[in-house]
């Protein structure tokens, strides 16, 4: 258990270690992250508190509840999100610091098929043919992916051409679950997403100049009581290392 | 893949907290049964509908109210972390969201228990000159001790798999406040379905000791109880 | 002692207001008449809208003088009509569960071996409740009321679910209980037998309402106060000493109150040894003339004092030392000839009277 960790280390530090290998101001921060980020959040947080000492608490879930956190007075001290809206949200209600915020991460919607389909696809209206007869999505009402997959078929003209086939889904796990089951025919997630199920395949990569644009925004909370250490963390998730961590995962990587 | 320490302290934080849980709403949830089952109060109906409410709720509601009342820009959250007291996002909040879940399980089964009991015998010991709290130990507790028994580990194995609720209020942080079912969760959204399995295989196997006891339990209910 | 009060029942309201000094009072009354509802108001477990109870000088409950005792401080010895044990725990711990008014049991000498051995249970001690038949059960329960120490024991129809064998295996035991600890009892009940064979006084309730109080010969047997029902269960039972057994020949012989001899079945035990003889009013036969070569051992000579005639059945009330109720048909009485004061002969088989 954390605590019983904790002391286990506390203990070992003071009585075996040199005074030197102490932190001299060690602070624990707790992060507040879209759960799409996991991976490259932990393997971040991990390289960061072995430079820094301070300690890197991560908390996962939905954009929405974190956003809720945040906003009922949670001690988080970053928000990590995975949609503009979420964050915007919380902007305006003055849970942010002023002028901690970044737009940090992009990522690319792509149409996954199952991995033994025969399908082809090499342009969204190929959508319209009568081989598809299903298409998930993640719920497009208040799912970021489900929001970006609805505009992005509006612009290209095919959301009320294909509405009858359009089956709205809890989320991106569920939209990729019910294409490896080939439940349907095909769906829309993001590319990181689609790296993670070996039982579907990428059929069509929308290029980012016709996609929606989407955006991880990170931002230091207005409520943190450690702020300093907050935005040292932030700065961190901007380097060069961090950023090729990110772009392992297959995000984009913005500025 | 997890590694097995991290599986374990899964694990043994789900029943450390699971269990101080159960024992922490025990008290209350007999007290309260107790009220149920042999007093009449005003406003007694509305109580007993309150108290079964998270039963029916969305759990993420019951997670929000939680939530509302425990952070710190509320009154109480805010007096409890003045007195350096943080229920949200920490194991307290787990416990909590526990507690406020599987309550209404355990003064289900409490109560049933209970209103079995014949009052005759209650009534016979008050002749006998015992005081009512010797009476509720001595003579209405022991007999309904199987209820007691079941609705606890119902209430246990309720919140061994509470997920929304907890999220909520505790956060869903790896070491910290991460039950089975929030790595369940989490292994499911990173489509690490080889960490998820694992974990479902052990929530099954607490869940489904927990129940059968339960159940076991529940059904000899008729039959001669033990003298403890 | 005072019992006054008035309480809604279901159907009725009771309201019963009666006064009496007795060893053993009999609350009589058939089924449903409100008695177990006054004995719960005696002892505290009902709430009662207005009365007084008073037992020995305590007042229990008095509405105008705002006293209410809780069913603890009343010093209430219950055994209620269903023996409730307490199923999760021994005999023994049954018993002793309220033997901790220490003070009293100083006082009173009423110890576990003591009672145990008067109620021959010494031997059930150490068995779960479960596992005692109807009479073991009634015994443990008045046992535990008794160990408590009480100044009042209250009797719900302690016999009422037991068959007749066992009722009449347990009425010596209460007869041991008033004999032995002084502690007035109130015994409800809807059988006039055991009023007779028990009480000292009976409060007669129907619907809730005091039909009559009195000694317990004169109410019952006076005027037609009992139901067809009850007068079925009414047997005739007397005080009697034992005067001499013989066992070869079966039977032993007891002398009435006034001084009138009986045989009954054999019996062991010490000449002059106190009991109680019961004899249905069905099993007598009545005889105008001296009956001769005739095997019943008694043969009574009596003057027929009062005929009651209720549908096809006659009670006929005969004075042959003590007063006998016989019961026959209403065409018998009318064969016969019998009037008040007609000259019987009451023949009753030794076999036909019961040592209660």
């Amino acid at each position: 258990m954390q605590w019983v960790r904790r002391s286990c280390v506390a203990l070992a530090l003071a009585t075996l270690s040199a005074p030197w290998s102490a932190p001299l101001h060690a602070e624990e921060i707790v992060v507040s992250a879209a759960a799409s980020l996991t991976d490259a959040v932990r393997e971040i947080a991990k390289a960061y508190e072995s430079k820094t000492r301070h300690k890197v608490t991560l908390n996962f879930g939905s954009s929405a509840a974190l956003a809720r956190q945040v906003e009922e007075g949670a001690p988080a001290d970053i928000f990590f999100s995975a949609d503009l809206k979420t964050m915007g949200d919380l902007e305006k209600k003055g849970r942010l610091e002023p002028g901690s915020r970044r737009n940090l991460l992009s990522n690319r919607l792509v149409l996954v098929i199952p991995a033994d389909s025969a399908l082809e696809i090499n342009a969204p209206k190929d959508l319209l043919r009568a081989e598809v007869k299903r298409i998930a999505l993640a719920e497009p009402a208040s799912v970021p992916v489900g929001v970006y997959s609805k505009s992005y078929l509006e612009r290209e003209g095919l959301w009320e051409k294909l509405k009858e086939k359009i089956v709205p889904v809890l989320d991106v796990r569920a939209t990729l679950a019910s294409v490896e089951s080939a439940n349907v025919e095909a769906g829309f997630v993001y590319k990181t997403d689609a790296a993670i199920s070996g039982k579907v395949k990428v059929a069509y990569e929308v290029p980012i100049e016709k996609g929606p644009k989407i955006t991880y925004p990170i931002a230091v909370v207005k409520d943190s009581r450690k702020k300093a250490a907050a935005r040292d963390f932030v700065n961190f998730v901007m380097t060069p290392a961090s950023k090729d961590t990110f772009k392992k995962y297959g995000f984009v990587v913005l500025g | 893949m997890f590694s097995s320490f991290e599986t374990w302290q899964i694990t043994f934080f789900t029943l450390a907290v699971g269990l101080a849980s159960t024992l922490a709403i025990l008290p209350f949830g007999i007290a309260l049964s107790w009220l149920f089952a042999r007093k009449e109060w005003p406003f007694k109906s509305i109580v007993e509908t309150l108290v079964l409410l998270p039963l029916v709720m969305p759990p993420v509601a019951t997670g929000l109210i939680l939530l509302k009342l425990f952070s710190r820009r509320s009154p109480l959250g805010h007096w409890l972390y003045e007195r350096g007291v943080e229920i949200v996002f920490n194991w307290k909040g787990v416990l909590i969201a526990m507690a406020v879940m599987s309550f209404p399980l355990l003064v289900r089964s409490v109560r049933i228990s209970l209103s079995e009991v014949d009052a005759r015998l209650e009534q016979i010991a008050a002749t006998l000159g015992a005081s009512n709290a010797k009476i509720f130990f001595t003579v209405t507790l022991p007999l309904a001790w199987k209820g007691v028994v079941a609705g606890s580990l119902l209430a246990f194995s309720r919140a061994l798999g509470e997920f929304g609720a907890t999220i909520l209020v505790a956060g869903n942080i790896p070491g910290k406040t991460q039950t089975l079912s929030l790595a369940i969760f989490n292994s499911v959204q990173l489509g690490k379905d080889d960490e998820a399995y694992t974990l479902l295989l052990i929530t099954v196997g607490l869940a489904f000791a927990a129940v059968w006891a339960a159940e076991r339990l529940a059904r000899s209910s008729n039959e001669t109880p033990a003298t403890p | 002692m005072i019992l006054k009060c008035r309480m809604p029942l279901a159907d009725f309201v009771l309201d019963v207001d009666a006064s009496f000094d007795a060893r053993v009072t009999c609350i009589f009354g058939p089924s449903g008449s409100g008695k177990t509802s006054m004995l719960d108001a005696v002892a505290g477990l009902r709430s009662i809208s207005s009365g007084e109870i008073v037992i020995n000088g305590r007042v229990l409950f008095s509405s105008a003088g705002k006293v209410n005792l809780s069913p603890q401080e009343r010093s209430i010895g219950y055994v209620p009509q269903e023996a409730a044990l307490f199923p999760h725990l021994s005999v023994k711990k049954n018993i002793l569960f309220g033997a901790r008014r220490n003070h009293a049991a100083a006082l009173s000498g009423i110890g576990l071996e003591h009672v145990a051995g008067l109620l021959e249970i010494s031997h059930l001690l150490e068995r779960p409740v479960q596992r005692l038949s109807g009479g073991e059960s009634q015994r443990v329960a008045l046992a535990r009321a008794l160990l408590s120490h009480p100044q009042l024991l209250l009797l719900d129809e302690p016999l009422a679910s037991l068959d007749i064998g066992l009722k009449e295996r347990i009425m010596p035991y209460l007869r041991r209980v008033r004999d032995e600890f002084g502690i007035p009892m109130i015994y409800v009940t809807h059988n006039p037998t055991e009023v007779l064979s028990l009480a000292d006084w009976v409060v007669m309730i129907r619907e809730g309402r005091l039909v009559t109080q009195g000694v317990p010969r004169e109410v019952l047997m006076s005027g037609r106060v009992l139901s067809q029902s009850e007068r079925d269960l009414l047997e005739n039972v007397f005080d009697a000493v034992l005067i001499d057994s013989d066992a070869e020949g079966g039977r032993s012989r007891v002398r009435l109150e006034s001084g009138q001899e009986l045989f009954i079945p054999y019996v062991p035990g010490p000449v002059n040894r106190a009991m109680q003889i019961g004899v249905s009013g069905d099993d007598i036969l009545v005889a105008t003339k001296a009956p001769e070569g005739i095997s019943a051992g008694n043969i009574l000579r009596g003057v027929v004092s009062k005929i009651e005639m209720a549908g096809g059945q006659s009670i006929l009330r005969v004075e042959a030392g003590v007063s006998f109720y016989v019961r026959l048909t209403s065409s018998a009485v009318e064969r016969l000839g019998l009037r008040s004061g007609a000259d019987v002969f009451l023949i009753i088989k030794t076999r036909s009277c019961v040592a209660l």
